[in-house]
């Protein structure tokens, strides 16, 4: 309960701070905001796929279905924050570049992504038996987080893109005031933390779900 | 061991072998392939006629032909062997990595085949020949490689599930979209004339990645 209480207060305080301390980007405006969400919910995305596929390569060599409970877990929240990733960068596009979607690589890319990932959670729910749900999805798991170095990191290197390079970037340092960053990775840390407590409900939940069957059986 | 290893190249031989035949007797998949292609060009041909100054639109509509024509079919490898409940049978005589790589040498001659059909009839129908035929052959290539290890894998998948016929196309066309894309932006700068080697990096590193993924996988596909 505590850590609850205490996880509110670390990302209201963090949007407080986006909102009256960190300084604005002249051109961007009150547009720079939308960095506070957008960057750690993209990082927290690749995050929750990276762990979705550990989590099935341990399934496969394992055979334990909380490894099961995990890898689907985060999948579902991967795409949660994805949606928050994109919906957030297109409220940006349509300030800075008048439309709310125009097929930049970036948007295209993370567009494939939500849809890789929504065909995960399609096939799991079209498989019965939780051994073999838990088998093919990981396997799918596995082959559809290969496409994510592609997506994330190739395609919009190798096609013109608008969007502002990544931190991770090419070109040096990043230009940006060390309040802005400060902001930015207290809010990675918070959605981090967000996404590790939502995904122990789930993994309890899951857990929860299968003793109950093992009762009425 | 080089016994096993000749032994289960001789396996997947077989499997390919047996795939061919089993193809030929019915010519099922192959025929509702290539008659869903010509259809769908003779539209478009009767409906746009000759384009080949609009790149952009040839290169998208080439592909979406290929891949379409072809998706239909591939799951097919599978999900007969489920239907026909051979499955079993085969999984005594070779191993999952073994009947995998048969199909999926089975499925890139399918789309070779495939190809050889619909390509042609395209660039003479609806576009101009290829300003490159060297580079246009080898996005073709890639694009195929990686279209047939994608499907390959999720229709193994598919074919242990329910409703196997509908989910192949859910399930498979995302992943095989970063195919399409760099597909049809490579043909489209061949024609414009263009530097293709990005695209031409992208699915050859695409492709390597499905397929070292599979065979990982190939393993872990059956087990009850």
């Amino acid at each position: 309960m505590i850590w609850k209480v205490f996880l509110f207060a670390w990302i209201a305080a963090g949007m407080l701070a986006g909102f009256l301390w960190a300084p604005v980007v002249p051109v961007l405006g009150a547009t720079t905001r939308v960095f506070y969400f957008h960057f750690p919910a993209a990082l927290v995305t690749t995050l929750a796929f990276g762990w979705s596929m550990v989590h099935s390569a341990l399934y496969l060599a394992r055979r334990d279905l909380t490894h099961d409970d995990h890898a689907a877990g985060a999948a579902d929240l991967g795409l949660l924050f994805c949606v928050v990733a994109t919906i957030s960068g297109s409220m940006w596009a349509r300030a800075m570049w008048g439309a709310y979607w125009n097929w930049d690589p970036r948007e295209t890319s993370v567009f494939f992504l939500l849809l890789i990932y929504a065909a995960y959670l399609a096939l799991r729910a079209a498989i019965d038996g939780e051994t073999r749900r838990a088998r093919l999805a990981a396997i799918y798991s596995c082959v559809a987080f290969v496409t994510v170095p592609f997506l994330i990191f190739v395609v919009p290197r190798i096609y013109f893109s608008l969007h502002p390079d990544p931190l991770f970037g090419r070109r040096g340092k990043p230009d940006i005031d060390p309040r802005i960053m400060l902001v930015a990775a207290w809010m990675f840390a918070g959605f981090t933390a967000l996404f590790f407590w939502l995904l122990s409900l789930r993994v309890r939940l899951g857990r929860v779900e299968r003793r109950a069957l093992k009762g009425m059986a | 061991m080089p016994a096993t290893r000749s032994s289960s190249a001789g396996a997947v031989w077989a499997i390919l072998r047996k795939e061919c035949r089993s193809e030929w007797r019915t010519r099922y998949g192959l025929n509702s392939a290539l008659l869903f292609a010509v259809t769908t060009l003779t539209s478009i041909s009767f409906v746009v006629g000759k384009i080949a100054d609009r790149t952009d639109i040839l290169a998208a509509l080439l592909w979406i032909v290929l891949v379409f024509a072809a998706l239909a079919s591939l799951a097919h490898t599978f999900v007969r062997e489920v239907e026909g409940h051979t499955m079993t049978m085969l999984r005594l005589v070779a191993s999952p990595t073994a009947i995998a790589l048969g199909k999926l040498g089975f499925n890139l001659l399918f789309l070779g085949v495939l190809e050889a059909v619909t390509v042609p009839l395209f660039l003479v129908l609806v576009g101009g020949p290829p300003l490159h035929w060297d580079r246009f052959l080898a996005v073709l290539g890639l694009g195929s490689v990686a279209l047939a290890a994608a499907a390959t894998l999720v229709g193994a998948v598919i074919a242990q599930t329910r409703g196997r016929g509908a989910l192949f196309a859910a399930v498979s066309l995302p992943i095989l979209l970063p195919v399409l894309a760099g597909a049809v932006s490579g043909t489209r700068g061949q024609w414009n004339g263009a530097p293709i080697g990005a695209e031409l990096r992208l699915l050859g590193a695409y492709a390597a990645a499905l397929l070292g993924a599979s065979l990982i996988l190939y393993d872990h596909l059956w087990e009850e």
